[in-house]
């Protein structure tokens, strides 16, 4: 096990320096604008523009510039987003300022739409599973099919427009800054945004379990179980559900990992200060400091979980041992 | 990349230009101003939105963003001489005296300009003991002459001041040409006689500078901004300059990219300023959400203003026919323009016959349509908007019909004298014609407006290859004189301060080529070498640099003269656009606000003028 956790995290770190070089790399090398130029703005002269590149580094080659990038990816005392490189070029504030707030707000969306769309996509998928073209069946899949299809902007504009500007029992978008994170889940403020974010997953995580569970139940292992006596129940969760969810879980942590790294569409709708919103506006602003961190944080929101979900399924597996 | 870049300024305020109707034409839009003034309630907390943030983090000396001169003006910063907040037509363009206790002595010359200050203007909290003096405004321009601090701000406007440049290049350790003579007594000593720089002084990044509180904040000294404003930053109180520059706290009340919050400014005495009302106890703007959400807040009266997004064309129509709320719609000439640039030395545009046919034979009306409609704008016949004219060239409309309409006869007849119409038949028969490399905005609604170019283009047979970028590649595109793009279909320019100069050089100028400068698109008066490293065939393109130094160093009431008459000569000697749009700025506002007061400096509500019902 612990050889396996290093060699996972030596892959880790290759993946999030693979990841670091080709962020820099297409935001440096895409014809999205001169960063000087931007710094500087239009109107500024040859003469400017060469001291606005050589103190942004950008007169240097393209590994050196990525050298100064990738040092503050180091979690390391003055090294990790060092505010002399990592700040905003779009408004001088550093980095850090700006992340660390972010992240309540965003782990909030993302664990609170997590409980929802578990809540509602297992036991879903279970139900329609064991009742097979039964009515629950088919009322899951209409539900699965326009969960899926309806697309997550639409669905927060409609459920803004519905339950606060006409209806008026939500909260409108946006959380005041003197309002912290949890008061703002006190006061109301995540329930649309968890519901709208979690439609889309609970109705695929539905499908998923149906799907596995279908599939499960047909296992030798379980036809033995069943010839042993065990009551139904029994077969479908403890020996039925615990294979059938192993796939799920791995989804779960690549999901969770990916909305960890910014929720994007609807913290932008929502007006969520979260990463995702920070991340819009970097990427808009071809904020390279910014782009550089919150990509990279998502890449290793991504890899972490993944590393916790296959430690993970050596508790939910008991076929399943590492090497 | 950064807002504050001129461009994304203009843009800002041109996005934000969806226009509804000029005041006074289709009933969106209500009496400006002041006559009202008594009826405004006072207190109350004005409620509004961004979409994003300012730029620079309120720095004044790098804030290259009308957004930001909107909160400076209104609220924050009191200059030499500043505005009274209200539109043209009600002097908004005229600058009056502010932290100066007069209009400026000006030598005979024109070369030296002297300041006499009001006594007893405190600072902010926690500067409150700390009155203006002389020496401040010293300090101010220091710090705008060094690059570092006022990167990618617009300090190439003090050029003009003795000393300015030399200081902000380390060859002198003060700027000769600005002298603190005593504590309440300051003194401009100009290159030449520039009639404009009393608008340059009425500029935020010229707002004195208390000493010690910019230390050790080149990059972030906007979050520790202490002015003379009616308004300052929540928590401005809380600053402590006695700290080491790394352990001061910004203030509190502006939270980069979620919000702002200006309370009133104890020092502030109503008195010594007669061009803020400040009505309003407290300013809240919330940053971020999308524009349509934003203009569901302020249907529900949760806002009160989009200071810097786009009301959705829905909602606009929505207001308009509704009578209850059509005065909740207002819209000004924000003083823009939206053209189309030639390539003087791209063929087929090297012949002033094509451009003059092309600005014959474009349907203005119908870009204006696809823009909304006339509520939208006025047509332009001309470069400089109306505004910065006096209106001297309102009537002036050298091709085309003055409804916009093309005149396609004309156009043939220009098409006909030019040398890629053998024929003279009107229509362009040169494979010159065939092709030509376009770029637009791949935003709305500029591609329509490139299918209708496209289509008007072809009654004098000319074929359009359009690429279309999105904003920031599509200026950097028509700014490189190496891209060789024949046509740029998308760029819009608006003023910085109320004179034509700032629809000169940048535009005109032979030092305005880009890529290593900015904005002559145009490539107007590229000099030969220029042409040759860029591997043109033409060697020479018509100059406008003469007229435009003759403008800039032109006495102040002979300069709408001089403008307008470079105006006429680039539309007829040079043709260097199509300007087809003087475009209107739009605000829907809540039905809370008193008082809706357009200042026209900014181009947006002036905060400090309205009031809100409770």
């Amino acid at each position: 096990m612990g050889q396996y956790l290093i060699r996972r995290s030596l892959f880790m770190i290759l993946v999030l320096f693979l990841v670091s070089v080709l962020t820099f790399l297409i935001f440096m090398k895409l014809p999205s604008g001169d960063p000087a130029r931007m710094m500087g703005g239009q109107r500024t002269n040859a003469e400017d523009l060469q001291e606005i590149r050589e103190n942004l580094g950008l007169d240097q080659p393209f590994w050196v510039q990525y050298g100064r990038f990738a040092k503050g990816m180091i979690p390391w005392p003055g090294l990790w987003l060092d505010e002399q490189i990592y700040y905003s070029y779009s408004n001088n504030v550093a980095i850090k300022e700006e992340i660390y707030p972010r992240l309540p707000y965003t782990f909030a969306l993302a664990m609170g739409a997590a409980v929802i769309w578990l809540a509602i996509g297992i036991p879903v998928g279970i139900i329609s599973a064991i009742k097979r073209r039964s009515f629950a069946d088919r009322t899951s899949m209409i539900f699965a099919l326009i969960g899926v299809s309806a697309p997550v902007f639409w669905l927060a504009y409609l459920f803004l427009y519905l339950f606060w500007f006409k209806l008026g029992i939500a909260p409108p978008s946006g959380i005041p800054s003197d309002e912290g994170v949890v008061q703002a889940m006190v006061t109301g403020r995540f329930v649309m945004p968890w519901i709208v974010l979690s439609l889309a997953f609970a109705a695929f995580y539905s499908r998923m379990t149906r799907g596995n569970l279908i599939e499960t139940m047909g296992e030798d292992y379980i036809r033995t179980a069943r010839a042993k006596g065990l009551s139904e129940r029994k077969v479908i969760f403890k020996h039925g559900l615990r294979s059938a969810l192993t796939p799920v879980v791995t989804m779960f942590g690549m999901d969770l990992g990916i909305l960890f790294g910014g929720v994007f569409i609807t913290e932008t709708v929502f007006n969520i200060p979260g990463l995702g919103q920070y991340a819009v506006r970097a990427i808009g602003n071809n904020d390279i400091p910014a782009v550089m961190t919150v990509v990279t944080l998502a890449a290793a929101f991504i890899v972490v979980l993944n590393l916790i979900v296959d430690v993970m399924y050596a508790v939910l597996d008991p076929r399943v041992r590492y090497r | 990349m950064r807002r504050k870049l001129r461009l994304i300024a203009i843009i800002a305020v041109l996005g934000m230009v969806t226009a509804a109707c000029a005041a006074a034409d289709d009933g969106g839009g209500s009496d400006s101003g002041d006559e009202q003034q008594g009826e405004v309630t006072q207190g109350g907390t004005l409620k509004a939105a961004l979409i994003s943030d300012v730029a620079d983090a309120f720095d004044p000396h790098k804030s290259y963003y009308t957004v930001n001169w909107g909160f400076y003006k209104c609220c924050l910063l009191r200059t030499l001489l500043s505005y009274n907040g209200l539109p043209t037509e009600e002097g908004g363009n005229e600058p009056l005296p502010d932290l100066a206790a007069d209009q400026p002595e000006v030598s005979e010359d024109g070369t030296e300009w002297t300041f006499t200050l009001k006594e007893g203007i405190a600072y902010a909290p926690p500067l409150e003991d700390t009155t203006v003096v002389a020496e401040d405004f010293v300090r101010s321009f220091e710090r705008l002459a060094d690059p570092k601090a006022s990167e990618g701000g617009y300090a190439f406007y003090y050029s003009i001041i003795e000393g300015f440049d030399d200081f902000s290049d380390g060859k002198a350790d003060t700027i000769s040409g600005i002298e603190a003579v005593d504590d309440q007594t300051v003194k401009f000593t100009l290159t030449d006689s520039y009639g404009d720089f009393g608008m340059r002084l009425a500029m935020p990044a010229t707002a004195p500078l208390p000493e010690g509180v910019a230390d050790g904040h080149v990059r972030d000294y906007g979050r520790f901004l202490v002015g003379t404003g009616p308004y300052m930053f929540e928590g401005s109180e809380d600053l402590d300059f006695e700290a080491a520059p790394e352990d001061q706290k910004p203030v509190s009340g502006y939270k980069p990219n979620r919000s702002i919050t200006l309370v009133r400014n104890p020092s502030w005495d109503p008195e010594t300023d007669d061009l803020r009302p400040a009505n309003v106890d407290r300013i809240e703007v919330e940053i971020g959400g999308t524009e349509e959400d934003v203009a569901n807040k302020v249907d529900a009266g949760d806002l009160d203003i989009n200071l810097d997004g786009v009301p959705p064309a829905q909602q606009i129509r929505e207001f308009l026919s509704d009578p209850e709320r059509e005065d909740q719609v207002q819209a000004y000439p924000s003083d823009a323009v939206r053209y189309i640039s030639f390539n003087l030395a791209e063929p087929p545009f090297d012949d002033i016959n094509v451009r003059k046919a092309v600005n014959a034979v474009i349907d203005k009306d119908g870009m204006r349509r696809l823009r909304g409609g006339p509520q939208f704008g006025d047509i332009a016949g001309h470069i400089v908007v109306d505004g910065l004219l006096d209106d001297e060239l309102a009537d002036y409309f050298p091709y085309g019909n003055e409804d916009g309409t093309p005149d396609v006869e004309g156009a043939q007849e220009f098409m006909g004298e030019s040398e890629y119409d053998s024929d003279g038949d009107g229509v362009c028969d040169a494979p010159e014609c065939k092709d030509i490399f376009a770029v637009t905005d791949q935003a709305d609604p500029y591609a329509d407006q490139a299918a209708l170019i496209e289509d008007s283009l072809k009654e004098i047979g000319i074929e359009l290859e359009v690429q279309a970028l999105e904003r920031d590649p599509m200026y950097e595109k028509c700014n490189d004189a190496g891209a060789h793009v024949a046509i740029c279909l998308g760029p819009a320019w608006g003023k910085d301060y109320a004179d034509a100069t700032t629809f000169g050089e940048p535009l005109f100028g032979s030092v305005a080529i880009g890529p290593d400068s900015c904005c002559n698109y145009s490539l107007v008066g590229a000099p030969a070498d220029l042409l040759k490293e860029n591997d043109y065939d033409v060697t020479e393109v018509p100059s406008a640099d003469d007229k435009i130094k003759e403008c800039d160093t032109s006495a102040e009431d002979e300069r709408v003269g001089c403008w307008a008459e470079f105006d006429q000569m680039l539309m007829e000697e040079i043709v260097p656009w199509v300007p087809y749009l003087f475009d209107n700025r739009v605000e829907v506002i809540s039905d809370r606000v008193e008082n809706y007061t357009f200042d026209q400096f900014h181009g947006g509500m002036a905060l400090d003028h309205v009031g809100v019902s409770e």
